[in-house]
């Protein structure tokens, strides 16, 4: 199908400067169309959900969104992707600037090798010159900011790889936010968590959006509908429906959507 | 068995009688199995520990002799009967490290390139390659050591080394003349290169197990891939590095062939690289043949007892290493 107006009508702040704008984005593993012409726009400050069955290509299209399809052969995109602005799938942005811009959490937390307190002093280091005292503060804030400081206060020089799911999901995304990117990708965050480490992490991405812009993939529908300002409905590679949460999970305008959201197919 | 089973009239009780017949069979089986695979588990152990057997009686007469300075003694002298396994130690120990110091910067830097850097098309020519080197006999490697490397090393790379360290207070006696080509640096150099495809494919298999999303992970803060292969890759790595690294050296330390043509095979502890010397498995090679009188033979055998020592430390080291990292990982 073709989206020909992707802006919806009903927000006009959004309408006014999205912070992502994708355009007639393709993308091919190889040589199958796995994304079949995307158009649309994320909101700054907003959370944009990601819905749809397995393989229907949300989890690539936020491997565009940071480009983290480059590191793999065979893998390509055609198509626009604005980030504010300017088309960051020219060959010649700075992946690593980039990828600073545009943070990822992935569904299975990936703390790095080191402690809790490298974890996130690494990525600061990467970018700035910082003293002592002053990474120390940015760790702790990155820590609180990402409701983790109270449980790891004492033990930031242990593994990061001693706690549990929840805690390390938490701390990739102080690592995440320690950085201030403006975007943040978050593919299947809560997949491997129990229910409490996923309200936990909801609740953050709720206090988080007025500093950045979100954009989650989940297969969870009652997520989707809890974080998220406005939803994208994907199915085999097509967009097929992207408009207000509220109105996707109420009254969606495609029959598609509405028998996917109530589980009758996908 | 068969008969009850085809006898059909009373089926029920006939084929209760078959299956537990069978059954019998199978346990008997069983038995024989278990057995089987146990004995040979026992014949490992009862190999082992009568290598260890005939090495200790074998050298015992040495270390009567001589007691425990035979371990400290440099002389090797068969004319008047008196030995000392300190050279022999000491040219096992620097070659060993030598070639440590070449393979494991090399074979890391060979893995990192396959794993993260490489063009798709290069990477399996490059570690067939790779494989191959490992598979060449090591009497090919002595001979190119002696005929062809050892040369030129003397001829071009040694005089420079020679020239180049001469000014330098400490490093002058390293690398002290005269160039004769075959000697303790050519035998760690050859070792290093032997050693080499071991150290860069287990690094490649590990490295290759770092899963994709934690690379992924580095890469989406905005790592660059050096930042990604020193704070990622290895750091998750390192105990299986330390494993192969340790696989290299217990190679590196026993390799006979390849160093008995290059060391020059001479029973004295000089502080330059550049003179020649010998190793534990290099004397034994050469001499054994020649080894007349007891005391000559069991020195030969302490020799060799002494290089299975030398192993199970390494081995035992390296265990305690890999134990103390994976310790340190889970707290």
């Amino acid at each position: 199908m073709t989206l020909t107006d992707v802006m919806p009508a009903t927000d006009d702040r959004v309408a006014a400067t999205p912070k992502i704008t994708v355009r007639d984005l393709k993308f091919f593993y190889g040589s199958t169309m796995s994304l079949k012409g995307i158009s649309l726009a994320l909101a700054p400050n907003r959370v944009t959900a990601f819905i749809g069955p397995s393989g229907c290509g949300k989890s690539t299209l936020l491997r565009v969104l940071n480009r983290m399809y480059d590191l793999y052969p065979n893998q390509r995109a055609e198509g626009e992707v604005l980030l504010d602005g300017e088309n960051i799938l020219k060959p010649d942005v700075d992946l690593n600037l980039l990828r600073s811009r545009v943070g990822m959490v992935f569904q299975k937390p990936t703390p790095f090798p080191m402690s809790i307190y490298e974890n996130i002093a690494f990525g600061i280091r990467l970018y700035e010159k910082v003293s002592k005292s002053e990474l120390d503060g940015r760790v702790e804030q990155a820590l609180k900011g990402a409701a983790l400081w109270p449980e790891v206060k004492d033990k930031l020089q242990t593994s990061g790889l001693g706690l549990s799911g929840g805690q390390q999901q938490r701390l990739c995304i102080a690592r995440t936010i320690a950085l201030s990117p403006e975007v943040i990708l978050l593919d299947e965050p809560c997949s491997a968590l129990d229910p409490i480490s996923t309200a936990r992490i909801e609740e953050l991405i709720d206090e988080l959006k007025s500093r950045f812009t979100f954009a989650i993939v989940t297969h969870n529908m009652q997520q989707a509908a809890r974080v998220s300002d406005k939803t994208a409905f994907m199915y085999l590679g097509e967009l097929i429906e992207f408009d207000d949460t509220r109105k996707i999970f109420t009254s969606p305008s495609v029959k598609q959507t509405q028998a996917y959201i109530t589980g009758r197919f996908g | 068995m068969a008969n009850i089973a085809l006898g059909g009239s009373a089926s029920h009780v006939s084929g209760e009688t078959t299956r537990v017949a069978r059954l019998q069979k199978f346990k008997s089986w069983d038995a024989l199995f278990s057995g089987l695979t146990r004995s040979a588990a026992i014949a490992v152990l009862v190999l082992l520990g009568g290598v260890v057997v005939s090495l200790i009686v074998g050298s015992r007469l040495a270390f009567q002799t001589f007691g425990l300075s035979f371990l400290t003694r440099e002389v090797w002298n068969p004319v008047t009967d008196q030995y000392g396994a300190l050279a022999p130690i000491y040219g096992t120990l620097v070659t060993s490290l030598i070639a440590m110091v070449i393979a494991v910067p090399v074979g890391l830097g060979i893995a990192i390139f396959l794993t993260e850097l490489c063009p798709y098309r290069l990477r399996r020519p490059i570690g067939i390659a790779i494989e191959l080197l490992a598979g060449i006999p090591s009497i090919i490697y002595g001979i190119w050591g002696l005929f062809v490397f050892a040369p030129f090393l003397q001829q071009y790379v040694q005089p420079a080394l020679i020239t180049v360290f001469g000014p330098i207070p400490v490093l002058n006696m390293v690398f002290a003349g005269p160039p004769y080509g075959i000697g303790i640096f050519t035998a760690g150099i050859i070792l290093g290169v032997m050693v080499l495809p071991f150290v860069s494919s287990i690094s490649r298999d590990v490295f290759e197990t770092v899963p994709p999303v934690l690379k992924e992970a580095a890469y989406g803060i905005g790592c660059t891939t050096r930042e990604v292969v020193t704070n990622v890759v290895i750091p998750h790595s390192r105990t299986a590095i330390v494993g192969g690294v340790m696989l290299g050296l217990g190679r590196a330390l026993g390799e006979t062939m390849a160093v008995t043509f290059v060391i020059g095979n001479a029973h004295k502890i000089s502080a330059s690289i550049l003179s020649p010397g010998t190793t534990i498995s290099a004397s034994i090679a050469n001499e054994f043949t020649e080894a007349v009188g007891d005391i000559y033979t069991s020195s030969l055998i302490a020799l060799g007892l002494i290089l299975f020592v030398i192993t199970f430390i390494v081995l035992a080291i390296a265990r305690l290493l890999l134990m103390r990292i994976n310790n340190r990982a889970s707290a």
